[in-house]
């Protein structure tokens, strides 16, 4: 059994300042429509996700970043990671967290390759999951446990942003990552040999509801 | 993409494989082409070329202001193995609309997907409309789609794609395939939208799914980039929130509108568009959309 690369349990911490707390992926319109309303739900919407929706395309999208041979063509992985954000919030989303990520890794953990892609990317934003696939090939991290780390830390994300916005409770809230647990590691299994051409979505209602999130109005998250 | 994507047909457990049956309508696999160009001279926006073979051909009403592109598919449908390569170029301030003539009927495919590849290029200060009626996918149809678009500056393109599943008319609820459809748009040389769908296996069920399609049969999405396309946002989401029927949202950033829409009835989803695509022409649309 290899051992789990210790920078990923400190980059996909809830303590890493990416502030991934701010953002429910349009999860906070689907409890105000009502598409969500209580533990089987939100469980059935994460499944969603995590099979055909964003988490599964950005899984894609960090491998293909993890895989670059340089940093020209991680930035072609980025630049196509926030263009395929479906709406301004869910851009938003990953260009916020992705440029605190850099800007975090960058003096705390640096290694030449993450130095070139933020000069490459020079002005312009980076998305998430290109970002800690660029940082973990480049800290020579294996793609694989980087995915698992990712896509459980999303999962978990939108998890503890349900809990605040109040329809299920810690307990289910346990429950629920324990039950996709399978199906994010089945996801980082294939996402590990995917290549950029599988990236794709079907989550077209959960896109929708980052679009109705922008004109919501009370609100406790920024998407 | 390999054939059988492990995380596409999982949602329910099951692997169903995908059966094929031959289409009956046409014994053989075609490859067809329509290219055509188009130049403003005098103020007005002529065809300077138009290319065609196969069954595909454009049909140019003489007296359609803006010009106005239909294009027709002799082939009466599309099967699996079949290509479609479309490309439309736009000179400096040319104005084209383009549709088709009627809906596209993707037959269920023996093995090999159906690849309808489009290219559309708009040169400084061309306004294209990219406004094809609905593409029906049949019961284990499969389709592999693209759409790239390579537009100037200060170009404007207008373009939506309305998908319906299954045979609804005729009753078809079951309806397994696969779809993968791409969309990349390019402003200035620049990566400005993209979109990926991937859609394999049983997708009634997948449709059915809350975070997916939510129950619909039937989908669109409308882009818009436009130097005013912020500004169109709040008319867009008024004009929707009129279709009860109709789940819909719309979005603007970086002079790009995008807006998807859900429906049970394609009847429905049609409705909708005819009203959103009004708030985003300045004139009517093509009469085959009416």
């Amino acid at each position: 059994m290899t051992p789990l690369p210790l920078p990923l349990l400190v980059w996909l911490s809830p303590g890493f300042p990416v502030g991934a707390f701010a953002f429910s992926h349009g999860l906070e319109w689907a409890v105000e429509s009502g598409a969500v309303h209580n533990a089987a739900g939100l469980q059935a919407w994460l499944a969603d996700l995590v099979a055909h929706g964003s988490i599964r395309a950005d899984a894609t999208l960090l491998a293909a970043a993890w895989r670059a041979v340089d940093a020209a063509e991680a930035c072609a992985v980025n630049d196509l990671a926030l263009a395929l954000a479906p709406s301004r919030e869910r851009r938003l989303e990953t260009a916020a967290q992705g440029n605190a990520f850099l800007a975090a890794v960058g003096p705390a953990w640096p290694a030449p390759a993450i130095a070139h892609f933020v000069t490459v990317l020079a002005d312009g934003d980076a998305a998430y999951p290109a970002a800690i696939g660029v940082s973990a090939a480049a800290h020579a991290i294996p793609l694989h446990p980087t995915l698992d780390a990712f896509t459980l830390a999303a999962c978990s994300n939108l998890v503890s942003a349900a809990v605040r916005l109040g329809p299920i409770g810690q307990t289910e809230a346990q429950a629920i990552i324990a039950a996709l647990c399978p199906a994010l590691a089945r996801l980082a299994a294939w996402a590990a040999t995917s290549s950029i051409e599988d990236c794709g979505t079907a989550a077209w209602g959960a896109d929708i509801a980052s679009m109705r999130h922008e004109t919501q109005y009370s609100r406790l998250f920024r998407s | 993409m390999s054939e059988f994507d492990p995380i596409a047909v999982s949602i329910d457990g099951s692997a169903e494989s995908v059966l094929v049956r031959a289409a009956p309508s046409r014994p053989s696999v075609s490859t067809s082409a329509l290219r055509a160009a188009f130049a403003r001279h005098g103020g007005v926006t002529q065809r300077v070329r138009v290319l065609e073979s196969g069954a595909l051909r454009l049909r140019l009403p003489r007296h359609a202001s803006p010009c106005e592109g239909i294009i027709l598919n002799t082939g009466g449908g599309v099967l699996g193995g079949d290509r479609l390569d479309l490309a439309f170029a736009l000179g400096a301030g040319a104005a084209v609309v383009l549709t088709t003539v009627a809906a596209e009927k993707i037959y269920r495919a023996e093995a090999e997907p159906a690849t309808i590849a489009t290219r559309l290029t708009l040169a400084a200060g061309a306004r294209l409309d990219w406004l094809p009626q609905e593409t029906i996918l049949f019961d284990r149809a499969r389709l592999a789609r693209s759409l790239a678009v390579d537009m100037a500056a200060d170009a404007s393109l207008l373009a939506a794609e309305m998908l319906v599943f299954g045979r609804l008319a005729m009753g078809e609820t079951a309806v397994a395939g696969s779809l993968r459809d791409d969309w990349r748009v390019r402003r200035d040389g620049r990566l400005v939208f993209a979109d990926a769908t991937r859609l394999q296996g049983d997708i009634a069920t997948i449709l059915d799914r809350p975070a997916l399609g939510g129950g619909a049969r039937a989908g669109a999405l409308i882009l818009f980039v436009d130097g005013q396309a912020e500004a169109a946002l709040d008319p867009l989401r008024a004009a929707l929130a009129a279709f009860e029927a109709v789940e819909a949202g719309a979005s603007a950033f970086d002079g790009i509108l995008v807006a998807r829409l859900l429906a049970r009835s394609p009847e429905a989803l049609r409705a909708a568009m005819v009203a959103a695509l009004g708030i985003l022409r300045n004139g009517a649309l093509p009469r085959v959309w009416q």
